[in-house]
């Protein structure tokens, strides 16, 4: 039962309360570029979530056997061709590098299969899948992953994982369509000239910041109110 | 040591990713193909790339593919015209047959001045807004000249000039958006079977005196020209050209000059002739668009 509040706490956190965009603010470029109108950004939105989830399966799969100190693989790797067991070896000097590989590589595999055997989807948001294949945000998650695969007391596991990818795509949808809806409202206002386009966007972005730092403290509440009623 | 460990495995993972993945991606690439048809791409590479969507569809990748499926017929790109249409024609292996381009017309010819009981209004700028309220002007059918349909267009080839939206046949290529806009469906689409055309230049459907109450220049509704023009018909109180009849050698002569207002009219690009016969006369210059500018289409609002 502790994995059930641990999920609920890293989903509300990833989606409200360190909400990828306005919290970190990574992925600017999406939410600023494709948050025009409600239902582009909807897609868009989708898009990265679908994304995130599979880099963060993947990028879960080579943290855990290649990439993190300690990891099984680089030291069987190492024993078989005939160094010393026993060698704590760490890898994460190549995350970065091959986090953008295995993304770039999986989000063109999953293109090509959409394509082939979903057209409809593919028309509806194919078009944003190269767009984000190195999505900042997309990146933060898979990085994010790494850090709690880092200390091999407290190791995060798969759905710790996917949870994460999931809650952030959609605090990200979220983020990107309320954005859009604001703007869709701002093309009839009479902004002063000095701010319309981007500097207002900024400026409305930065306001949406602030109101999401309502939601801190939202987990511990969370984790209250569960614990109580998986006492019950 | 240890580095060296690092740097020989990370190596080491590097190149078996890179291997793998190729093999994986390259095995995608043909068993993931897509058959796409090459006339898709012939007819694409033959359109003007203008995705203006007059054709009906979204764009020119979508009507492209609607040709190449046979669900469209291969005369419908405005702004391509008959060169397009043929060749489009010639990649499908079909006739097709003569097209005309379309360009849009304005059926209102009454400028600031001659538009009677015209009214302050202060609203929202537009004619989508101005056209809720009444006693903006007399005529509720005539244009508004707020310039809904100047602010649509993409090509800047229609202009609000003394108050009346006036098109730039230079310009037009017939993406039928400023008809679709006008809040008065004043703005039609007609296919041009001459650089000139005649057109009914109102669109007052209301008997002689209503209109003489609220215009200078409408349509009274006297019937003349249909007398003596074969194309030009009576619908109620105003007269509508039949452009399937129309011909470019339709003598209008006497029509034009029967009528008592000024409703009927050329519209398009100068002949010759016209502008011979101007030629000594001291006119300013056809004005180009000038696309340096940043001003926006909220800009002018202030």
């Amino acid at each position: 039962m502790e994995i059930v509040i641990t999920l609920a706490q890293i989903a509300i956190g990833a989606a409200l309360i360190n909400n990828f965009v306005l919290h970190y603010f990574v992925g600017i470029c999406p939410f600023l570029g494709v948050s025009r109108r409600v239902d582009t950004a909807v897609g868009m939105g989708l898009a990265v979530t679908f994304v995130m989830t599979i880099a963060a399966m993947l990028s879960w799969v080579f943290t855990f056997y290649i990439l993190r100190p300690g990891a099984s693989l680089p030291a069987w790797a190492w024993h078989a061709v005939g160094g010393a067991p026993g060698t704590t070896i760490d890898l994460s000097v190549l995350s970065y590098i091959m986090y953008i590989f295995v993304i770039a590589a999986s989000v063109q595999f999953v293109e090509m299969y959409v394509r082939k055997f979903f057209p409809a989807m593919y028309k509806s948001f194919g078009v944003y899948l190269p767009l984000i294949t190195t999505n900042c945000a997309i990146l933060f998650a898979c990085l994010e992953i790494m850090k709690h695969l880092q200390e091999p007391s407290r190791l995060w596991g798969m759905p710790e994982a996917l949870t994460l990818a999931v809650g952030g795509g959609l605090g990200f949808t979220l983020a990107i369509v309320l954005m859009a809806g604001i703007r869709e409202e701002l093309d009839v206002c009479d902004v002063p000239r000095a701010l319309r386009g981007p500097g207002i966007a900024l400026i409305v972005a930065g306001i949406l910041a602030m109101a999401f730092m309502g939601f801190a403290g939202v987990d511990r509440g969370i984790e209250t109110t569960l614990t109580i009623l998986m006492k019950k | 040591m240890s580095t060296a460990i690092t740097v020989l495995l990370a190596a080491a993972v590097l190149a078996v990713l890179a291997v793998v993945v190729a093999y994986v991606l390259g095995w995608a690439n043909r068993a993931f193909e897509v058959k796409v048809d090459p006339r898709v791409a012939a007819v694409l590479e033959v359109l003007p790339a203008a995705n203006c969507g007059a054709c009906g569809f979204v764009g020119c990748g979508e009507y492209a593919e609607a040709v190449a499926a046979g669900n469209a017929p291969p005369n419908l790109c405005a702004p391509g015209g008959e060169n397009c249409a043929q060749q489009i024609a010639q990649i499908m292996g079909v006739s097709v047959e003569p097209s005309f381009p379309y360009r849009a017309v304005v059926h209102c010819a009454a400028r600031f001045n001659q538009r009677l009981g015209r009214n302050a209004y202060r609203g929202e700028p537009t004619c989508a807004a101005a056209n809720l309220v009444t006693d903006v002007q007399g005529c509720t059918y005539g244009c508004l000249g707020l310039g809904d349909c100047e602010r649509v267009c993409p090509y800047d080839a229609i202009h609000v000039i003394d108050g009346l939206a006036t098109v730039d046949y230079h310009q037009c290529i017939g993406c039928k958006r400023c008809a679709a806009v006008c809040p008065r469906n004043i703005i039609t689409m007609v296919p041009f079977k001459a650089e000139r055309m005649v057109v009914i230049a109102c669109s007052n459907k209301d008997f002689g005196p209503e209109v003489r109450e609220v215009c200078e220049v409408g349509c009274i509704g006297c019937k003349a020209c249909s007398k003596h023009a074969g194309p030009i018909e009576m619908a109620g109180q105003l007269p509508i050209i039949n452009y399937d009849a129309y011909v470019s050698e339709s003598d209008f002569t006497t029509a034009l000059e029967k009528c008592p207002r000024e409703s009927l009219l050329f519209v398009g690009k100068p002949t010759p002739e016209d502008l011979a016969a101007v030629a000594g006369e001291k006119l300013p210059d056809r004005v180009e668009g000038d696309f340096k500018t940043t001003v926006d289409e909220t800009e002018w609002r202030g």
